[in-house]
């Protein structure tokens, strides 16, 4: 496995050296930075900081920019790293590389993770930029518990990754990238607790987010971020998402393998 | 050797009846071919368009599974040891896929090489190798996107030897390549078979090219095997008809008569110019010899002498025309 990861993540930083993805990267930035704008300009001109006491009770804080902004800045890591990792094959098969990929014997695993891991690289730039633009419009940096949001953003990672996976899967089944992956990040945006607690939806709504990773990664960034937690007051959050991503996983594994198949029948036989 | 048992592979489509309705077609796209591929040989896999040469090659390369029979490579099951026999095959098409532009001719081979399991010095090795005998070192730093189209198929021959497969499948290598180009691509793949002992599967629509390269060709019509033998064998069997042109000198109606009468099983035609007469002749055998001792004998001047014999391109029109029948 570690050849193909190796590979893959000297490949794609080679390909990113040479033509750097930049509208990707600045349309992550700006939906971050949208989403901080919005709150702040909300926050302060329309609901001139009167928050309800539903508010501090469904989100376990009474700071409403610091809520919105990990939000914003969670939601378009997350929406990064499942772009990065979904798109991996269904890129190769637009580029006509997928044949001479799977042609090879090599660990897909290792594939896809040396393109996250990549990827990463990117994202921790988009994550940097907006944790710094977030601070001007009111982001708390003070009480972090920086161990628990390392721990939070790696759990993350790996069960967004797995979550990557059934999404790309659907994409080569639908050979569409637009629609499919959109119709998952707006759905993402409203049920994840992102800009409001999702405990504010009615109950057809909420369970949607029960199966997204972001929702327990977001309440549980919080914690460790504004509130200062120890990690072990998330461990409840953590579980939900390790165990979404062992759910995740071989359920993408599974699907991605039968669409390599799938895609080499429909669109080249 | 690579041997195929009566594989076959059904592909389901589905077919638009109206902007809402579709319905779900049963493709044969392969059906009960049995194919083999020994070492050091070259084998021709022709058939007109989507006579489903490239699914055969997509099962044979264990990009998809047939859906019926059994393909194994030196004893190892396709399917069930797909990843030792993918260590061992490679394949190389026309076009310019399967490359990564954005890379240098030597990241490419370097990435290749490593998704087969190659590394360090002897990956750094091998692709130093690969680029001399593919012409390619002096443009192994340049990114892929700069490239010609014949250096693109120089170096998807390189990413197909990256890991010194013992079978190579070519899916129509030398498409939209210059003839200088081709003839060299035509002459490495030679090589390969000839010297390295590697067994290759071509497909090509240039039918010349099969026919200088091949020891053996199979014919596929709608999936299905129709022939099977040496190009020369082939040929031979379906096309009779050789064409032999000559000028003369003007030749007398008795002279012509004689000439009829001469070419016992031939079909002969005159056609009178002012200084000369041209002589167009059917056999369903090479009559060279024989023309030549009748114009002797007669003291007939030849001016000019064609000989036109039967080709596999013949061969496969033939074919093509007699199933269309």
């Amino acid at each position: 496995m570690w050849l193909p990861f190796s590979a893959t993540f000297q490949r794609n930083y080679l390909v990113m050296k040479r033509a750097f993805p930049w509208s990707f990267f600045l349309g992550h930035i700006l939906s971050g930075f949208y989403i901080i704008i919005f709150a702040y300009l909300s926050y302060f001109f329309v609901f001139k900081k009167d928050l309800s006491s539903s508010f501090s009770t469904y989100a376990g804080t009474n700071d409403y920019l610091s809520y919105v902004i990990l939000g914003g800045l969670l939601y378009s890591f997350s929406v990064s790293l499942l772009m990065i990792a979904s798109r991996a094959l269904i890129t190769e098969l637009r580029e006509g590389t997928l044949e001479s990929l799977l042609l090879t014997p090599s660990s897909r695993k290792g594939y896809f993770l040396g393109y996250v891991a990549q990827g990463l690289m990117r994202v921790c730039v988009e994550f940097a930029v907006i944790t710094s633009a977030g601070y001007f419009f009111g982001l708390h940096l003070h009480h972090i518990n920086w161990p628990g949001v390392l721990s939070v953003l790696v759990i993350l990672v790996a069960a967004t990754f797995s979550q990557a996976l059934v999404l790309g899967s659907f994409m080569l089944y639908f050979r569409d990238t637009y629609i499919t992956q959109n119709t998952l990040f707006v759905m993402m945006g409203l049920v994840c607790s992102i800009t409001f607690p999702a405990s504010f939806l009615p109950d057809g709504l909420r369970w949607i987010g029960n199966i997204m990773p972001l929702t327990y990664g977001v309440d549980a960034l919080r914690m460790v971020w504004i509130e200062g937690k120890p990690l072990v007051e998330t461990i409840q959050l953590l579980w939900k998402m390790i165990i979404l991503g062992l759910v995740y996983f071989p359920i993408g594994s599974f699907l991605i393998k039968r669409m390599e198949k799938y895609v080499l029948e429909k669109h080249f036989g | 050797m690579i041997e195929a048992k009566g594989i076959g592979k059904v592909y389901s489509v589905k077919k638009k009846k109206s902007f809402f309705r579709s319905e779900k077609q049963i493709v044969r796209a392969v059906n009960g071919l049995n194919l083999t591929i020994n070492e050091g040989e070259i084998v021709g896999l022709l058939g007109l368009n989507g006579a489903g040469k490239t699914t055969t090659i997509k099962m044979l390369s264990t990009l998809l599974n047939p859906s019926e029979g059994t393909i194994t490579v030196d004893g190892l099951d396709a399917v069930q040891d797909a990843i030792q026999v993918k260590a061992m095959v490679n394949m190389i098409a026309g076009g310019e896929r399967m490359l990564y532009w954005r890379l240098t001719g030597a990241e490419n081979l370097r990435y290749f090489g490593k998704l087969y399991g190659l590394s360090g010095n002897a990956l750094e090795k091998r692709i130093k190798y690969l680029l001399d005998i593919v012409g390619l070192t002096n443009a192994s730093d340049t990114p892929v996107e700069l490239y010609s189209k014949g250096m693109k198929q120089r170096l998807q021959i390189a990413r197909g030897l990256i890991n010194d497969p013992k079978y190579l499948f070519l899916d129509e290598p030398t498409l939209g390549l210059d003839a200088p180009v081709a003839k060299q691509l035509r002459g490495m793949v030679k090589t390969l078979a000839k010297s390295d002992r590697k067994g290759i599967l071509l497909t090509s629509h240039y039918l010349e090219e099969v026919e200088e390269l091949c020891d053996r060709v199979y014919i596929i019509e709608k999936g299905s095997l129709i022939l099977h033998d040496t190009p020369e064998n082939i040929t031979a069997s379906v096309v009779k008809d050789y064409h032999v042109t000559i000028e003369t000198s003007v030749l007398s109606a008795p002279v012509q008569y004689r000439m009829k009468q001469g070419l016992i099983g031939c079909t002969l035609g005159f056609t009178e110019n002012a200084d000369s007469t041209v002589m167009q002749i059917k056999a369903p055998f090479d009559p060279t010899a024989q023309i030549i001792d009748l114009c002797v004998k007669e003291s007939v001047s030849i001016q000019k002498l064609e000989l036109k014999r039967p080709r596999l391109e013949d061969a496969i029109l033939a074919l093509a025309k007699e199933k269309s029948a």
